[in-house]
């Protein structure tokens, strides 16, 4: 009686009356586990049921792919094989009307009061979550100085890199074709252009040389920079020989070490640089010139104070002019940093305290 | 009606000892089931086993079956004709149902679930590095290095669940091993004993009391030989085989004895007709490997979760895959993101966890003797809505036991118990010290000797049940009754037969002064009765007049409704002039007595429950399981039965009740008013499957009565249209297709035969129901703790998900690696989620219904929606934390980190800027990044602790629960931390684990955090108990 009377009222498409099947099974379910609920049940289905009772059945139906599967199961349990095309537009049937049912006003089985109920407290999870990872992002930085980083010992001790940089620490070039190093010179040109004399003397100091430039005073205080003019490099400046030496096959390299905040060479040593053959004969480089020609960066840039009090801190640098290398093969070549407290024999990492690059000048 | 109930009564009685009337009433119907079993098969199959059927060896002379099979009667078949056979026919074995190779069991669980993505996973890793390696040459490993990792996991994990799994399975193969049967044939005119094995058609066999009958044969002569048919029909009544062709079906026939079903008494000899699977019970074998294995509910829903979960891997690895592209990241980047973000989204341990989890139970079920064949079964007892369970042995004790007395017009209760300890009737009067007389000598059961330090009820006895009862009995009350007997010593005996339904032994006294002789007799009530003209009542015999017999039947006939076995008891003392000392009974003549005998009382036997059986069906009453009797007993004893142990509740009754109550027809009464109802298998027969689903559903209380074993399928068949999970207990061979049809099939391990156990997902150990309701109270927890693993452990996948999406969107360096995020999966999780299988129940999980197969999901939106969008969100944001503190304590700041991606990981940029100015070297990165991984872990692995925690409940109070009431938590916490602990410390140095060091103070950043979970969960709970049923618990409540 019960099964035809909720037939009587389900809706002209299949799927519709697949429903009132489920529903019939939760019924029995119920039956079947509690007598009790028997005559209550019973009075239900002798009063015409209203709508408001079937929406809530409703809202409880599961997500889209739930239904899929158990659309597929029904299918098996049926063991009726429909045709699949039908299967597959009753499918899609049941997704769209999972997205939007018009005939109940709910879009993914929420109705729009639910859906709003649903966003309201959303929103105030996610405000308040987002309050306290501001909360807590804010006292973080409270308890970070700006000016002096609280660890440093991941980026000590120093790195070292060279100048020009294309992406690639291969130097391969052809003297006679001026296409094949003019980007290395127009890069270290780019590069040096805050190293020019006019501009180093005008924004920083003249500061003596082979002591450290040490600025007490207050953490916020503005730091001076000491000058690293670029005629200090001579040969390699670019401002007699434009090319850098490129176009003779005797190219300048410029190193430069990394810049770590507070760091000072160990007991006024000033750090030095060598560069040699990496790997194979040594006569492969005859000569080198170092500019400045202590091969060194003098103590007068030291300690770093940081970017925000240390505007215009110009990095020093030591230049390579490799006057005399073999030509027309690569050679590989190591410039290390040499000093008291400076590594340069980290095996993973090879830009501590060294730098090592090939040259492949062809004539 | 009165009357007609007697005979039923006194037809039930006579099954005792003789079948033929029961077998001529119900034979056809017992068959009927099995006849259609076969026609339900597909065409061409069915038209084989009709041929089968239609056999007509049974019919044949002797002559025309020597002929037939080219045997001869007394020399038997030559040892090359048996050969040539043997190798025509194959051996006389079953074959086992087909089973799954190994290999394909192994390689399933290498595909299945989550592997699969996994799988891709790799393949990706790999062609990544592929393109890569195409580009340029010295591109790194780290992409082939991962996709071995994934690789790794998946066959790992596998090898580990199919370790799992055969390991339950070797537990079973102990019960396989059958003992090899030996057979007595004559072949080249000689007797030999062969391996059944090698039987072939047309050997003849001989068979003997205890052996099990090694083909179906067809009897050529036989001497009281009784079989038990129990493996092929279920009613272990005893059936008496002879020669003769008695009726048309094969089924039916007396000659032909069936392969499997035992040999109880007697000889016979016997030509071999059939052999192997063409016997009838290796068609029913074969029939019960055709009924599909129906998955399991735990699989469903596991796979239900596989596909929630694989579906947001893949559509959010898609969805970014496409917003990367569009991003203009180059392809081979996105399919990396891709990558990691289906790793951070499989949850890689859980399969493996489950197993786990499964197999624990599995062995705390075994302790409880339910020995789990199927691992998934453990799950399936918990949600089993209907049991149908049998009767005998499952639900009784399987043993007949006097229960009643009845003398000097009195009934009197006897101790029924296991142990029978204590007998607490009147034994003062002159009455029972005769009645004791007769049980004691009126008895052919013998204790099989040298038991004497065996308890009485344990012992093993040599005789038919209601015989073994009376000895048992009055052992009990007596002491050694061999000692009896022999003092008083039998001088002729007129045992049972069908015909005169009684026994009668004739004793000299023990005596010495009274020189008459005893007879003693026992049979069918209203037969000995008659044979009356006396009654003792008192120790006096007194006439027995109207008034008396008027009790008697009164006593007879409530001693029957009772379900009980009746037997009446009478002797004489038989005049000493008449027969001296030297008489001699002729039992074929009879040349003494039988009448004018003086009655002395009745004793009336059943078989009664087990103790614990009353109390198991209320705890599944209330557990909302709705327990059904299917036995092919008598329906007034199936219902006395039901009653007894609850399965029709003391106030409940049946439509005949109600009639019989209100004296109006059967017809008149509203059907509603009845909860109970008992149907007979001749009724079942008549229902259509619409009738039986109305009957499934109007009756709570259902007992069928009379049913064949073939019937079973019908009902489970019934039961699973309502949607049922349905648990079924059998042991006959012919229950397996009901066991394998049933979402849980339950052998008894005990009584249970081995097809019946090949057949079933679970074995009964003890036969005893009360392990059912363990089982399914294991069962529930174990579903509901699953819940809570799988919501713990899809917890951090989000935590692990978000990282890779503001990698992508924002292009933060990497906050996790895919190998750390293995290592979470993997690594600290595992023993936790493994822990929570230990947690007690919240509730009493006995107290509500069993959960809707299609409504309570293991995984439902509930659970998915808060473990993702709550607490996975509270747990990304905690590592983000732990994370931003890192890098800005190391100088990189959350605002430099913003797009810093591509210079980041770029290995040629050597000095890269951070928020202070100073410049980082690739390597230093990479280690500040790892770094970052490493606290991104540890933020989780903080943060899982307190999930671990609160996932102890779903909706009591942490506090309610008890923190320390499961000690396996806290190991898991203690070993989440001390993996941690271990992999930043101890492996930190090795970099290809991209672990390191972390500084101390960072493993506390998210513990704020880990506060907060905690304290947003209680305040989720403390809704839900306080607004039960309101939007906040349809939402939050998983």
């Amino acid at each position: 009686m019960r099964r035809q009377l909720r037939s009587r009222r389900a809706p002209a498409s299949p799927y519709g009356y697949r429903y009132r099947l489920d529903d019939q099974d939760e019924v029995n379910q119920n039956y079947l586990a509690d007598e009790e609920e028997e005559a209550e049940e019973e009075a239900r289905v002798m009063v015409v049921p209203d709508l408001e009772e079937e929406e809530e059945e409703e809202e409880e139906e599961e997500e889209e792919e739930e239904e899929e599967i158990e659309e597929e199961e029904k299918e098996e349990e049926k063991g009726q094989g429909r045709p699949t095309g039908n299967a597959w537009w009753q499918k899609w049937q049941i997704v769209n009307e999972y997205l939007w049912d018009p005939e109940k006003r709910m879009s993914l089985a929420r109705t729009g009061q639910s859906w709003s109920l649903i966003l309201v407290i959303y929103f105030f999870f996610y405000a308040s979550l987002a309050a306290v990872i501001t909360l807590c992002m804010y006292t973080l930085f409270l308890t970070i100085s700006p000016y002096m980083p609280p660890f440093t010992e991941r980026v000590k001790p120093p790195g070292v890199m060279i100048r020009p940089f294309a992406h690639s620490l291969n130097f391969n070039f052809n003297v006679s074709e001026p296409d094949t190093w003019q980007h290395y010179v127009i890069s270290l040109n780019g590069f040096l252009q805050g190293y020019n004399d006019s501009l180093q003397e005008e924004m920083n100091v003249d500061c003596p040389p082979g002591q450290y430039f040490i600025q007490d005073g207050d953490e916020d205080e503005d730091k001076k920079a000491c000058q690293f003019k670029r005629s200090f490099l001579k040969n390699c400046s670019g401002l007699e020989d434009p090319t850098f030496g490129y176009s003779t096959g005797q190219p300048c390299i410029l190193l430069k070490m990394n810049r770590i905040v507070g760091f000072r060479p160990e007991l006024g040593d000033p750090v030095k640089v060598s560069c040699k053959v990496q790997r194979g004969d040594e006569n492969d480089i005859r000569s080198i010139n170092y500019y400045p020609e202590s091969a060194s960066f003098d103590l007068r840039y030291y300690p770093y104070y940081g970017k925000l009090t240390h505007v215009n801190y110009t990095s020093p640098l030591v230049a390579m002019h490799f006057t005399d290398v073999v030509k027309n093969q690569a050679v590989p070549v190591q410039c290390q940093l040499k000093g008291k407290g400076i590594i340069n024999d980290v095996i993973n990492d090879r830009f501590v305290g060294r730098v090592i690059f090939t040259l492949n000048i062809e004539t | 009606m009165g009357k007609k109930t007697l005979e039923i009564y006194s037809v039930e009685l006579s099954g005792t000892k003789d079948v033929e009337q029961t077998d001529k009433e119900d034979g056809k119907e017992r068959y009927r089931g099995l006849k259609n079993c076969f026609h339900s098969k597909k065409d061409h199959h069915t038209e084989k086993l009709k041929k089968e059927l239609d056999l007509d060896d049974h019919k044949l002379s002797i002559k025309e079956l020597e002929k037939k099979y080219g045997t001869n009667i007394i020399t038997g078949l030559s040892s090359t004709q048996a050969a040539e056979l043997l190798a025509q026919n194959g051996p006389n074995a079953l074959t086992p149902p087909k089973e799954t190779p190994e290999i394909i069991k192994f390689l399933k669980q290498m595909v299945g679930g989550f592997s699969i993505l996994l799988w891709i996973g790799a393949i990706l890793c790999w062609i990544a590095y592929g393109i890569q390696y195409s580009m340029n040459k010295s591109s790194s490993l780290d992409d082939v290095y991962l996709g071995c990792v994934l690789a790794l996991v998946v066959i790992l994990t596998g090898i580990f669940a199919y370790y799992q799994e055969a390991k339950s399975t070797n537990i079973m193969s102990t019960f396989n091993k059958m003992i090899p049967q030996q057979a007595f044939v004559i072949r080249d005119s000689e007797k030999k004993t062969i391996p059944a094995e090698q039987l072939v058609v047309g050997d003849i066999v001989e068979i003997k009391g205890g052996d099990r009958v090694p083909a179906d044969i067809r009897l050529l002569s036989a001497q009281g030989c009784k079989v038990d048919n129990s493996s092929l029909t279920g009613e272990s009544e005893p059936q008496a085989r002879s020669s003769e062709f008695t009726h048309d079906s094969l089924l039916e026939t007396k000659n032909i004895a069936f392969y499997s079903t035992t040999c109880l008494e007697g000889t016979a000899t016997g030509m071999v007709i059939n052999t192997g699977d063409r016997t009838i019970i290796g068609q029913i074998a074969s029939l019960a490997s055709g009924v599909g294995n129906e998955k399991t509910p735990i699989a469903i829903e596991i796979e239900h979760f596989v596909h929630i979960v694989a579906g947001v891997a893949v559509s959010i690895g898609i969805l970014f895959f496409i917003i990367a592209v569009s991003l203009k990241y180059q392809v081979l980047d996105a399919i990396i993101f891709l990558i990691g973000i289906i790793v951070a989204n499989v949850p890689e341990g859980l399969l493996a966890t489950v197993t786990v989890t499964l197999s624990l139970t599995a062995k705390r079920m075994a302790k409880k003797n339910c020995l789990v064949k199927n691992l998934e079964a453990v799950e399936t007892l918990g949600s089993t809505s209907i049991i149908c369970s049998d009767k005998t042995g499952t639900l009784t004790q399987n043993r007949m036991t006097v229960a009643h007395l009845w003398f000097d017009n009195q009934i009197f209760i006897a101790d029924t118990s296991e142990d029978h300890s204590n007998q607490v009737f009147d034994q003062s009067s002159g009455t029972w010290a005769s009645l004791s007389k007769i049980i004691t000598l009126c008895n052919r059961a013998e204790f099989k000797p040298g038991q004497e330090s065996v308890p009485i009820m344990k012992r093993i006895v040599v005789g038919d049940a209601s015989e073994t009862a009376l000895l048992k009995f009055s052992e009990v009350i007596l002491g050694d009754v061999m000692e009896i007997r022999k003092r008083n010593h039998k001088v002729a005996e007129i045992p049972f037969n069908s015909t005169n339904k009684f026994q009668l032994s004739i004793h000299k006294t023990d005596d010495p002064n009274d020189k008459r002789f005893l007879m003693v007799m026992k049979g069918a009530p209203e037969r000995i009765l008659e044979k009356c003209s006396t009654i003792m009542v008192n120790g006096q015999e007194q006439p027995l007049d109207k008034s008396t017999a008027e009790a008697f039947h009164t006593a007879y006939m409530e001693l029957g409704g009772l379900g009980e076995r009746v037997l009446g008891f009478c002797h004489l003392y038989l005049p000493a002039d008449e027969f001296p000392e030297t008489y001699t009974f002729d039992v074929d003549a009879i040349n003494f007595p039988t009448s004018n005998l003086c009655f002395v009382g009745l004793l009336s036997m059943i078989d009664p429950p087990r103790s614990t059986v009353p109390d198991a069906v209320t705890k599944c009453r209330s557990a909302g399981i709705k327990v059904i009797m299917v036995t092919g007993d008598h329906p007034i004893t199936a219902k006395a039965i039901a009653k007894s142990v609850g399965i029709i509740s003391a106030n409940s009754e049946t439509v005949e009740d109600i009639a019989k109550r209100l004296h109006i027809a059967v017809e008149q009464v509203n059907k509603r008013d009845a909860k109970a109802a008992v149907v007979t298998g001749a009724e079942l027969k008549d229902m259509s499957p619409e009738q039986l689903d109305e009957l499934l559903t109007n009756y709570s209380e259902i007992v069928f009565a009379r049913t064949s074993p073939q019937q079973k399928l019908i009902i489970v068949e019934g039961c699973q249209r309502q949607n049922a999970v349905v648990a079924v207990t059998g042991d006959g061979v012919n229950d397996s297709p009901a066991l394998k049809k049933a979402d849980i099939g339950i052998a008894m391990g005990i009584a249970g035969s081995d097809a019946a156990k090949n057949a079933a997902d679970m074995v009964l150990l003890d036969d005893n129901f009360a392990s059912i309701v363990t089982g399914v109270e294991e069962g529930r927890l174990i579903f509901d703790n699953l819940k809570k693993t799988i919501a713990y452990t899809l917890t951090k996948n989000i935590a692990e998900l978000c990282p890779f999406l503001i990698y992508i969107i924002v292009g933060l360096p990497l906050p996790i690696g895919t190998i750390t995020i293995l290592f979470i999966d993997l690594g600290t999780d595992i023993i936790p989620s493994i822990a929570l299988a230990y947690e007690k129940a919240e509730s009493d999980i006995m107290n509500r219904k069993p959960r809707h197969k299609k409504k309570d999901r293991l995984v439902n939106e509930q659970l998915a929606i808060y473990s993702y969008l709550h607490i996975g969100l509270i747990q990304a944001v905690g590592g983000f934390v732990v994370y931003f503190t890192v890098y800005a304590q190391e100088g990189f700041k959350p605002n430099i980190l913003i797009n810093l991606r591509v210079e980041w990981e770029d290995s040629n940029v050597n000095d890269l800027e951070d928020s202070y100015g100073q410049q980082w070297t690739w390597y230093q990165r990479k280690y500040l990044e790892w770094t970052g991984y490493t606290a991104f872990f540890v933020g989780i692995m903080v943060q899982q602790i307190a999930d671990l925690i609160i996932r102890k409940t779903r909706r009591n109070s942490i506090f309610q629960q008890g923190l320390f009431r499961n000690k396996v938590i806290w190991v898991g916490i203690a070993s989440q931390i001390i993996i941690a602990l271990i992999l930043s410390y101890g492996l930190g140095s090795i970099t290809a684990l991209n672990f390191t060091m972390l500084r101390p103070q960072y493993w506390f950043v998210a513990v704020p955090y880990a506060i907060l979970i905690w304290v947003y969960d209680e305040v989720r709970k403390l809704f839900i108990r306080l607004y039960p049923g309101s939007w906040w618990e349809k939402n939050m409540y998983y």
